[in-house]
């Protein structure tokens, strides 16, 4: 940009205020012209006053604006009334779906296959999705949903607009309409015509939706469609190092998030007998990985994301605690890698004891990261007499806790129970060396393999009614999801021959779950309750049941993956057996038993939450498993600022008379919280307690019990306005106990905050705005999202 | 460190010390105002580093501004160049010296400390975004070559330079002039200037523009809202200690000040918005600088002056809970003090 010191002669001004037409012309503005065109949407929602968005738009303008200009201008201030009105989300999201619409239609695409054509034409789609649109262009073109468009919340069209859809190479105009990019990625997956148009039917209808890398590279030139990638540690030597930073950058540049465990690698004075220098530790290592990870950048969309894992044991454990701390030497500090600990239980249970903890150079026990339960605690109280330095277990506790509440990273996850329960580790030599970026998916790999898993989520407020379940349509979702991940295994783009070795042995999948919080709320039940529990313990039982049926189904046609001979099932064990969990449906899980006896399994494991963030957006649901953070939050996106309102709340104070601006005023103040809602009744209030208020220990109670039926693991994010060491290390050591495999971030709030702007202020009051134990629940605050790269 | 002898000859034994009693206090107990204290740890809770803010992805956004966009943004990167050292300079050269209490002034040295932290995100902001050499110059200084900053600047200095001559506040008169530097400096520089800019800040974000700059504005105003609103406590303890300070005539010169602050900055605007910005015309601007100035004015206990509703949606967002995706940017929650020691009983 430039620094203007010049001011430009101001033209002379007009009687009337005139816009430039795409085509140069100018013209008057008109009022009428945008009250038509907002009316021409708004047949279903009577809660909008067209008139109102109309005037709003041209108090806006400037004389001079382009019809573009003023297009988008309509768009924002629709969305600008969400916060008074919802429904003005629907509405400004049929704006901008109609502005995109005329810039596809622009380029001379009336159609879907046209679309793709075009877009083959630039380079964007591949060749078989583009034959395969060619030779059923009729077909595909009827299927298109004129009305599907009608669904989206504005929040998930601008998403998608603005990151989603394809875009012309040179001009950046969006080449598809939000439509013909579910189409496209149904297109991408499928065998026939038939298959794709069901396919596209239930994604365009929200109920389920795959995960971001699919979403973005399906049916384009590099169908690079996994979520996750687990890498092993490199090895104790530099050529190992440095060819993990090349695969890493190549898994990276596709849209993957990227776990990786550093274990392996000798930590700070360590001897290197090549040169017989001390080592540097792997701080230095570290750095670099973070400054190859922030280099790469996905499309255009995003930077690289990557997880770092190590063990407790490592002698570089408490540097690796401060590498997000935003204090110190920078040279020592990794802004861009999330940190994780893989910890053992013999640590958690030298923390319950007040025992001692050896740190152990993996130059001198090289075996320790391969061995989990009894034959790790042995090694590692062999290799003890070999100790870099002995800590007090609960002085490094307490590092991991304080790392917690300053970064929100440096996530707990469990080495033991994570390989105890995986179906993966049923023969000797398999072990789950580490979780991914969003702590999910836990698969095996090794030096030669990386783990791959591509994921999708099914929307469970789209299977809910204020009756109940539908279990019919849940199967039927469940049975879909798992045919097009499966499938994706097949037709994925490798971009490293790690990954391309160990997926097609394994086979594994990653079914999720989002829009949880909806469920609940639809049916009334608190996040709290028994009933909640029962119910998130029942869906995730139907789900896991389901794909392993069929996945054991998939087995019977083509065979079961072949490492199957290697997992646990083989063995006649299934996910809760391993947990010893008791089943509801008793007849179908004997029938599946059969089933899987007689053929195998196509895929070795099947569901993991994974946090959904985007695709939830899109859908217009709550974050996978999650709570709701707040009754009135923003969004900050690359996309701009977004109000989410919980409509649910809303509708419910209307039904009351409460939906007042002086209520809505009450609850901006309190930042999202009814609690001070004196006109609510209690059990109002309760179902409508966010995250901040709800007591973490029934979000991690519900986890457990719905673990059994999830054969990966779950993006379990915690929440804590003012967290304390105390609090957060009963509450990790309650996760531990309870057979938790993993954890996610750990959410806080900060000390202070932004002085609110708009809200009245009481005359002579001081505004302090510190948030103390005491007030925390009721001052609610920024809080950060969860993880994309996975969904 | 120097001593002055005078902080314990000023106060005769028994008699109780006021914060503006001339002076340079030592003694932290018995504590006088532990909300000072208070307010000092809590900002050092929000600790955060230039380092952190990841301006690079903002030149993308750049390139793609109209020629209008981009007078807005250069004017207003020239505005910051200089605002934070003018705050920082009336800290330390009339503040520091008044505030008789040495936990308020631990609060206005961490106060210094920020402001030097926000020259220094500026410096790197005018850095990252003017490349050229001889334009950046320009821009920094915009002071004396930009006519509607330099006017802003002339409001600044003549309230610094108001009590510039002021060693001791021995009479009334010193005191009131005290207040008005203080009130100047919280309600129409730092609550009125900055809370101008970065509407114009967070009316780019809310068009997915400048991310980089959003993100190090959210915490640079998270910053000025505890600076303005221990000014407000400043001067709510003093009003308290010696009511008569704040009279008719006071409260007169209150408004008259707000009223030429609020005509600076609309001639600022007016110079930012002059090419048109779609969706943010001048008379908006003006309303809202309206609306804040009646926002202080009723921080103070005075009558508002313009009835003037925000008309800006995208700045109620600025008071709503922010969730943000750590994909795309870093998120300014976090707290760097926590204390306590490991157990296994805590509730949570």
């Amino acid at each position: 940009m430039t620094v203007t010191r010049e001011q430009a002669e101001p033209e002379p001004r007009r009687q009337v205020m005139q816009v430039r037409k795409r085509n140069g012309d100018a013209e008057p503005v008109d009022v009428n012209k945008i009250v038509k065109a907002v009316e021409r949407w708004v047949t279903d929602l009577d809660e909008i006053d067209p008139l109102r968005v109309a005037t709003k738009t041209i108090s806006g303008l400037y004389d001079g604006a382009t019809t573009a200009e003023l297009d988008k201008l309509s768009i924002q201030t629709a969305a600008e009334l969400i916060g008074a009105e919802p429904q003005y989300s629907k509405l400004a999201a049929r704006l901008l779906a109609a502005f995109v619409d005329k810039e596809v239609r622009g380029q001379q695409v009336a159609s879907f296959s046209q679309s793709i054509r075009y877009a083959h034409g630039l380079g964007l789609v591949g060749d078989d999705t583009a034959a395969f649109v060619a030779r059923n262009a009729r077909k595909l073109d009827d299927a298109v949903d004129p009305a599907g468009d009608l669904r989206f919340e504005y929040f998930g069209l601008r998403t998608v607009a603005d990151r989603y859809l394809l875009r012309h190479p040179q001009t950046r105009l969006v080449v598809e309409t939000p439509q013909y990019w579910l189409l496209r990625v149904a297109c991408g997956l499928s065998q026939t015509p038939g298959e794709a148009i069901d396919f596209y039917r239930l994604m365009s209808s929200l109920a389920y939706l795959p995960s971001s890398p699919t979403l973005f590279n399906s049916g384009t030139r590099h169908t690079q469609m996994s979520s996750c990638f687990l890498v092993d540690s490199p090895r104790d030597e530099l050529d190992s190092i440095y060819e993990r930073y090349h695969q890493v950058a190549k898994l990276s540049k596709f849209s993957g998030g990227i776990g990786i465990s550093w274990s392996r690698v000798r930590g700070r004075g360590a001897l290197i007998r090549g040169t017989n220098g001390r080592s540097n530790g792997i701080v230095p290592f570290l750095k670099t990985l973070d400054a190859g990870v922030a280099a790469v950048n996905q499309g255009g969309r995003r930077k690289g994301a990557a997880c770092v894992y190590l063990e407790p044991w490592h002698p570089d454990i408490e540097e690796f605690l401060e590498l997000r701390d935003n204090t110190g030497e920078e040279s020592r500090r990794t802004h861009n890698l999330n940190l994780a600990n893989w910890i053992p239980d013999e640590f958690m249970r030298r923390v319950e004891a007040d025992a001692d903890w050896s740190l152990i150079d993996p130059s001198d026990a090289p075996e320790l990261p391969d061995l989990f339960g009894e034959a790790f605690d042995e090694a590692y109280r062999a290799a003890e007499k070999k100790a870099v330095r002995t800590v007090k277990a609960r002085d490094l506790y307490g590092r991991m806790m304080r790392t917690l509440a300053q970064t929100g990273n440096g996530w707990m996850t469990f080495k033991d129970a994570a390989n105890r329960l995986s179906n993966q580790t049923g023969a000797p030599g398999n072990t789950i060396h580490l979780s991914n970026l969003c702590t999910e998916i836990l698969e095996v790999n090794n030096d030669a393999e990386t783990a791959v898993c591509n994921l999708g989520s099914i929307n469970l407020s789209a299977h809910v009614r204020a009756d109940g379940v539908d279990w019919d349509k849940l199967r039927a979702t469940v049975r879909t999801a798992v045919v097009f991940l499966d499938r994706v295994i097949d037709i994925n783009y490798y971009p490293a021959e790690q990954a391309a070795a160990s997926n097609p042995r394994w086979r594994p999948v990653g079914l999720g779950l989002m829009g949880l919080q909806d469920a609940l709320f639809t049916l009334r039940l608190p996040f709290d309750s028994a009933e909640a529990r029962d119910l998130s313990t029942r869906v995730q039982e139907e789900i896991l049941l389901t794909a392993l049926e069929t996945s054991a189904g998939l087995a019977e046609r083509f065979g079961p993956h072949p490492a199957y001979a290697q997992t646990r099932a083989a063995h006649g064990q299934l996910h809760p057996d391993l947990w010893g969990a008791q089943v509801t449906q008793v007849e179908r899980w004997a029938a599946l038993r059969d089933t899987i006896a007689a053929h195998g399994l196509r895929n070795s494991l099947l569901v993991a939450i994974a946090p959904t963030a985007t695709i939830a957006s899109i859908a217009g649901c709550y974050e996978c498993i999650e709570p709701q953070v707040s009754n009135l939050f923003k969004r900050e996106t690359m996309s701009g600022e977004f109000l989410q309102i919980n409509t649910y709340l809303v509708d419910e104070l209307k039904a009351r008379g409460l939906w007042t601006a002086s209520i809505r005023e009450q609850i901006k103040r309190a930042e999202g919280s009814v609690q001070g809602i004196a006109e609510l009744p209690e059990s109002v209030r309760l179902l409508f307690r966010t995250a901040w208020e709800l007591p973490q220990r029934a979000l991690i109670d519900l986890a457990a019990t719905r673990a059994p039926f999830i054969d990966q693991s779950q993006s379990l994010n915690l929440f804590m306005s003012a967290p304390t060491i105390g609090k957060l290390s009963s509450m990790y050591l309650h996760a531990w106990k309870s057979g938790l495999k993993t954890t996610y971030y750990l959410r806080s709030r900060p000390a202070t905050r932004i002085q609110q702007a708009t809200v009245a202020v009481t005359p002579a009051a001081t505004p302090i705005v510190a948030v103390s134990d005491d007030e925390a629940l009721a001052c609610s605050l920024e809080n950060p999202e969860s993880c994309e790269a996975c969904q | 460190m120097t001593t002055v002898p005078e902080s314990r000859t000023a106060v005769s034994p028994g008699q109780r010390h006021l914060l503006l009693d001339p002076g340079m206090d030592l003694t932290l107990r018995p504590m006088r105002y532990p909300q000072f204290f208070d307010r000092f740890k809590d900002a050092i809770k929000n600790t955060w580093t230039v380092e952190e803010v990841d301006l690079h992805a903002d030149l993308a956004d750049l390139a793609k501004l109209s020629p209008a966009e981009q007078h807005l943004v250069s004017r207003l990167v020239a505005f910051f160049a200089t605002g934070d050292t003018i705050v920082a300079n009336n800290l330390v050269l009339n503040l520091y010296q008044h505030v008789n209490s040495p936990e308020g002034r631990l609060y206005l040295s961490r106060q210094l400390f920020e402001e030097a932290v926000h020259v220094q995100f500026y410096l790197n902001l005018l850095d990252t975004y003017v490349p050229d050499e001889r334009e950046r110059f320009a821009a920094f200084a915009a002071v004396e070559n930009i006519p509607s900053i330099a006017r802003k600047a002339e409001f600044c200095f003549k309230w610094i330079d108001s009590i510039y001559e002021l060693r001791k506040l021995r009479t009334r008169a010193d005191r009131r002039a005290f207040l008005l530097n203080l009130i100047c400096f919280a309600a129409c520089i730092e609550g009125l200037f900055f809370y101008g800019a970065f509407a114009y800040v967070y009316f780019l974000r809310s068009r997915g523009l400048l991310h980089g700059l959003a993100s190090g504005t959210n915490w640079v105003f998270r910053d000025e809202s505890m600076h303005m609103a221990f000014a407000f406590d400043v001067v709510d303890t003093v009003r308290a200690e010696e009511p008569d300070l704040f009279d008719a005539q006071m409260r007169q010169q209150v408004r008259d000040m707000l009223a030429e602050a609020v005509d600076c900055e609309v001639q600022f605007a007016a110079d930012l918005l002059e090419q048109g910005v779609s969706g943010m015309p001048l008379a908006d601007m003006r309303d809202y600088l309206q609306h804040v100035a009646d926002r202080r004015l009723a921080m103070l206990g005075i009558e508002p002056m313009y009835g003037s509703p925000n008309p800006f949606a995208f700045m109620e967002l600025q008071d709503v809970q922010e969730l943000s995706n750590f994909f795309e940017r870093r998120v300014s929650a976090y707290q760097v003090g926590v204390s306590g020691t490991v157990s296994f009983d805590d509730d949570f």
